[in-house]
């Protein structure tokens, strides 16, 4: 029994650190322009395809495609981003049903160029199993999910930290006018906080083709996915995502052990509904939501 | 006046000339019917959306609690289907009233708990195997029943009872807007501070918008599983019912009252009937890129501007005739 509880969370502590590479990139537009990109799931999808079409057309090694996934997903989240800066007024309503409407256009331009056939990887050597102390096993991929997500959580808090850019984007998010009367171009953050959410959206695309399997209809869920974390981690906190990303994971994998895998889904979402009932602005949000 | 203007020529076209010309041909008559079950849907969404500056992502939620409820009503409980059908908008004002907690989130977080909600209830209906059937779905809903000599059973029957049932949406659409409430949720919309100030009770006249925006999408829900006998989960809660509406709506402009019907026809017939031959795979790519770009060139909808382009028209006949 206490084998089988510490094997659940290992496992949900693993797709804890995908779920947060995931969750991230929409957090942090949401940071910086108040902005919720409903086709973000679609984006690390599309991230997803680049890495199975150069596995399946070219025979490499379904990493080797995250440059040129990062290239595509990049050029269609600054195409989103220009995009949701031509709506006219209402922003906040409005580029929800806009960026909703993109991911529908994904989903249906994967739909058919893809088929609706579901698709993993063939490459091997990710289906390994991995076992830490005789009994916690996994197998290579979630593994590396796990350090990749952890890993690019870690790099954009000290990017947002420690760099020019970084620290633009955080000014711009805490206080538009201030930042603009210090000088500062918030059409620039913003287009840099779309483009590092496109690499981050290609980084997650990449981890789930190879951990799992993909056809076009789970954008959507992965953007709810997104969301809920978001909304867990409270506004623009790093770390909130991380932690929101692992107890959504985590509690998914007991219910998944414990009751039934078709459950899961309804724990993560009554955990989510409780803490937005209970606490609006989330476990990490300083400032309330109005 | 211009509503008049629009709904009397609308009401003779689907009341007399619709059935008149197809009724011989039970495709077509099934296929406009499809359109006015999302007529419904994007109405009750324009309603929330307009009177209560809410949006939905979860519509399909009301729809297919509706459905179920009338479902299981008429075939575990014999209960007349009509009746059962508006007990059917009651048990999705229900589902509403659970919801309502997210009425104190704002803007986008509303939007996306009720996304949430939708998905609970999905979830919901395929592990209640025991009331739902389950994922398996339910077969042999009843008909539509005859009533008073004329069977409602067959897709024109079903047509003029869609079609009544949307007609009293829109009535009761149009009584809501001219009331008091109707004039507070349209001060709301300007300012929700300065209306609270005043002594609106502003989150109650939302939770009020709520309810009848559900009552009336679980209706049509009901509506729904009556004419095509059929439920199943994925179905019933299937992202569709939301995504063709909204489209619809926005496509027409739903902050008019005629917007989200005319949207409604026009978008679903094209899309079967245009769209799909066209893109047998992925044809509601054309839905998403009408979606976003109605959202950038004109996000109150196109009739607004035709009926722009028509009083424009007409001033200048006007102003023509004063001169000669």
């Amino acid at each position: 029994m206490l084998e089988l509880t510490l094997q659940a969370i290992y496992t949900g502590l693993l797709s804890g650190g995908f779920y947060a590479l995931v969750a991230v990139g929409l957090a942090l537009i949401f940071g910086t322009m108040k902005v919720i990109n409903l086709a973000h799931g679609e984006l690390v999808l599309l991230a997803a395809y680049v890495a199975y079409a150069t596995e399946s057309k070219l025979g490499l090694n379904p990493l080797l495609a995250l440059p040129i996934a990062m290239a595509v997903v990049v050029s269609a989240a600054l195409l989103t981003y220009f995009l949701t800066n031509h709506i006219k007024k209402d922003r906040e309503l409005n580029s929800l049903i806009l960026t909703f409407g993109l991911g529908i256009i994904l989903t249906n331009s994967l739909l058919m160029v893809f088929s609706a056939n579901i698709y993993s990887t063939s490459t091997e050597w990710f289906f390994e199993g991995v076992v830490i102390g005789d009994t916690l096993f996994s197998m290579r991929s979630e593994l590396l999910a796990f350090v990749v997500g952890v890993l690019s959580l870690g790099g954009l808090y000290w990017w947002l930290n420690h760099t020019w850019h970084g620290r633009a984007i955080r000014a711009v998010s805490s206080n538009l006018d201030a930042a603009k009367l210090m000088g500062m171009n918030p059409k620039q953050a913003e287009m840099w906080s779309w483009g590092v959410a496109g690499i981050l959206a290609t980084l997650a695309g990449c981890m789930l083709y190879t951990t799992s399997v993909i056809h076009p209809p789970i954008g959507h869920g992965l953007t709810i996915k997104a969301f809920i974390i978001t909304v867990l981690a409270g506004m623009g906190s790093i770390p909130g995502v991380l932690v929101g990303a692992f107890l959504i994971a985590i509690i998914e994998s007991l219910t998944a052990t414990f009751f039934q895998s078709s459950l899961s889904e309804l724990a993560s979402m009554g955990i989510f509904l409780v803490v937005l009932i209970v606490l609006p602005s989330g476990l990490f949000g300083n400032k309330r939501i109005h | 006046m211009s509503n008049f203007r629009i709904f009397a020529p609308l009401a003779i076209v689907m009341y007399i000339i619709v059935p008149f010309l197809f009724s011989g041909n039970d495709y077509l008559m099934g296929m406009i019917a499809t359109a006015l079950i999302i007529a419904g849907i994007a109405l009750a969404w324009a309603l929330l959306g307009n009177l209560g500056g809410m949006v939905s992502f979860g519509h399909a939620a009301f729809f297919g609690v509706g459905a179920y409820t009338s479902a299981v009503l008429t075939m575990d409980y014999n209960v007349p289907v009509f009746l059962a059908m508006i007990i059917a908008g009651f048990g999705a004002s229900l589902a509403s009233v659970f919801m309502m907690p997210a009425l104190r989130l704002h803007g986008p977080y509303f939007a996306l708990a009720i996304l949430a909600y939708a998905h609970i209830f999905m979830i919901l209906a395929t592990e209640m195997t025991s009331i739902t059937g389950g994922a398996a779905g339910l077969l042999s809903i009843p008909n539509l029943p005859v009533f008073m000599g004329f069977d409602f059973g067959t897709k024109l029957g079903g047509y003029i009872v869609i079609l009544n049932i949307v007609s009293l949406a829109l009535v009761v659409y149009h009584l809501i807007r001219r009331s008091t409430y109707g004039l507070a949720l349209k001060a709301m919309h300007d300012s929700e501070l300065a209306t609270r100030i005043v002594g609106v009770p502003a989150t109650q006249l939302k939770a009020i918008m709520l309810v009848v925006s559900a009552f009336i999408t679980g209706c049509v829900g009901a509506f729904n599983a009556h004419f095509i006998n059929f439920l199943d989960p994925e179905y019933a809660f299937s992202g569709e019912w939301t995504v063709i509406p909204i489209v619809a709506a926005i496509f027409g402009g739903y902050r008019t009252l005629s917007g989200p019907v005319l949207g409604a026809l026009f978008i679903y017939l094209a899309d079967q009937l245009v769209f799909k031959s066209l893109l047998p795979q992925g044809h509601q790519l054309i839905l998403g890129a009408l979606l976003g770009g109605m959202i950038l060139l004109s996000p109150s909808g196109l009739l607004p501007i035709i009926t722009n382009m028509f009083k424009r028209f007409s001033k200048k006949g006007d102003a023509q005739h004063v001169e000669s």
